[in-house]
């Protein structure tokens, strides 16, 4: 049912929503009738459609509270689609949303999208992916993360029980750089076509650099970048999302790397022994004979390793994206984009 | 002039089976259900739960079930097996 409240102001109501709990700590554009029949109209979706459910909190998420949130988080009406796919794949079984926005592990969900629609909506791919600057990406991220705490009752301390999370909970979004890139795109890895547009999602730790400037050949960055999935810290079974800079695959490229032989190389490399996960407590118990020849790898194949290309022309720096999820409790999930 | 503005918020939809399961008195004679969540060290708390509940009660059987993912809600079929044939169960986390 639609509840309004009313205001003498604008400033009234920016502060009303502060003391509701409706912001995640930062100014909310407040969600005026007009303003959402604009975004519900762009969505070409009727008000009381259904966005998402999760049965563990027994939530329905209608259309109509996407588009309060989404401009409440500063959106522009043409995202709605994007936003609808997103939440449609955070909604797949295998994504298993309750766990990954309570756990302590302290996920973000980051959005990598690809397609034509990164160029229509002004999304961000190159230089400072990560970073602040583009209204795409600021609010996009934002919008999900909006939609997590108002919708999902994910407040801090009550259902989300993060014991630090990251930056990336403001908002994680990030297009890649199809333009720059030799190989085919993450969402053509994923089984869709290329001209088509499309969202991943996947509950993410925050981006770990991995800057290689000076090998200046393949082995170098394949090198530099096992060696960061091998950290102990965020050392598991489960997936990995590689963000490559565009210096970075050229190289790889150049040296006659393909998608499926990096994957290849970093799977055999990014293992540690037995031994040393129990030595870092990634695994419970003393150091036994044999342990130390046991060799345990990142993830489960090759297969779990997602590699994006996103970034500035300048610049040796990759990043190295860990799961949530230490298995197979949730996986990144991929949906095409609809535009009505 | 005044602004108004729309609600973002969704509550937890109001469910039809959550009424409390009947009490039992003691659970001698009874089937105890034991549903370890799945995460480090859930097992040895539910053993010693077990045990002590072995040492006042005398159970007519014990059913172990170990969820496959800490992070996941349980099997229909195994919620379904513990509401079938237990009279009580306890679950526990660990970690």
């Amino acid at each position: 049912m639609r509840v309004e409240h009313e205001f003498p102001g604008w400033a009234e109501a920016v502060e009303a929503c502060f003391e509701r709990g409706w912001t995640d700590g930062l100014p909310v554009v407040p969600a005026t009738e007009d303003a959402v029949g604009r975004f519900l109209a762009a969505a070409g979706r009727a008000p009381g459609d259904v966005a998402l459910t999760e049965s563990t909190r027994r939530r329905t998420i209608t259309v109509e509270k996407v588009a309060i949130n989404a401009v409440m988080a500063g959106c522009r009406p043409e995202y709605m689609p994007l936003l609808l796919a997103a939440l449609e794949a955070m909604a797949d079984p295998t994504f298993t949303l309750h766990g990954a926005i309570t756990s302590t592990g302290g996920s973000a969900t980051l959005l990598v999208v690809n397609g034509p629609i990164r160029g229509r909506l002004g999304l961000n791919a190159g230089g400072n992916v990560f970073g602040p600057g583009w209204r795409a990406n600021a609010t996009i991220g934002r919008a999900i993360r909006l939609i997590t705490l108002n919708c999902l009752g994910a407040q801090p301390g009550l259902l989300d029980r993060s014991t630090q999370g990251h930056p990336g909970k403001y908002t994680y979004c990030i297009a890649e750089l199809e333009e720059e890139s030799p190989w085919p795109p993450l969402h053509v890895d994923r089984g869709l076509p290329r001209e088509a547009s499309a969202v991943t999602v996947y509950a993410a730790e925050g981006p770990h650099n991995v800057l290689s400037h000076y090998g200046e050949t393949a082995e170098a960055v394949v090198v530099a970048l096992a060696d960061t999935m091998a950290a102990l810290g965020s050392f598991s079974p489960g997936e990995s999302f590689i963000v490559l800079a565009p210096e970075h695959v050229q190289i790889l490229a150049r040296d006659g790397w393909t998608k499926p032989r990096l994957r290849e190389a970093l799977y055999a490399r990014a293992r540690r022994t037995r031994a040393d996960l129990k030595r870092g407590g990634k695994l419970a118990g003393a150091v036994e004979p044999g342990d130390e020849t046991v060799w345990v790898h990142r993830g489960l194949g090759p297969e779990d390793i997602h590699l994006v290309v996103a970034g500035g022309g300048a610049g040796g720096h990759s990043a190295f994206i860990p799961s949530w999820s230490r298995d197979r409790n949730s996986l990144s999930v991929t949906k095409e984009i609809r535009i009505p | 002039m005044t602004i108004k503005i729309l609600d973002p918020t969704v509550s937890a939809e109001a469910s039809l089976d959550t009424a409390v399961a009947k009490r039992v008195a003691d659970l001698d004679g009874k089937v105890l259900g034991l549903l370890h969540n799945g995460k480090v060290n859930g097992d040895h708390l539910l053993d010693l739960v077990r045990e002590r509940l072995a040492a006042r009660y005398r159970l007519r059987d014990v059913i172990v079930i170990r969820k496959a993912s800490a992070s996941r809600v349980a099997e229909d079929t195994d919620l379904e097996r513990l509401a079938r044939e237990c009279d009580a169960v306890v679950t526990a986390i660990g970690d």
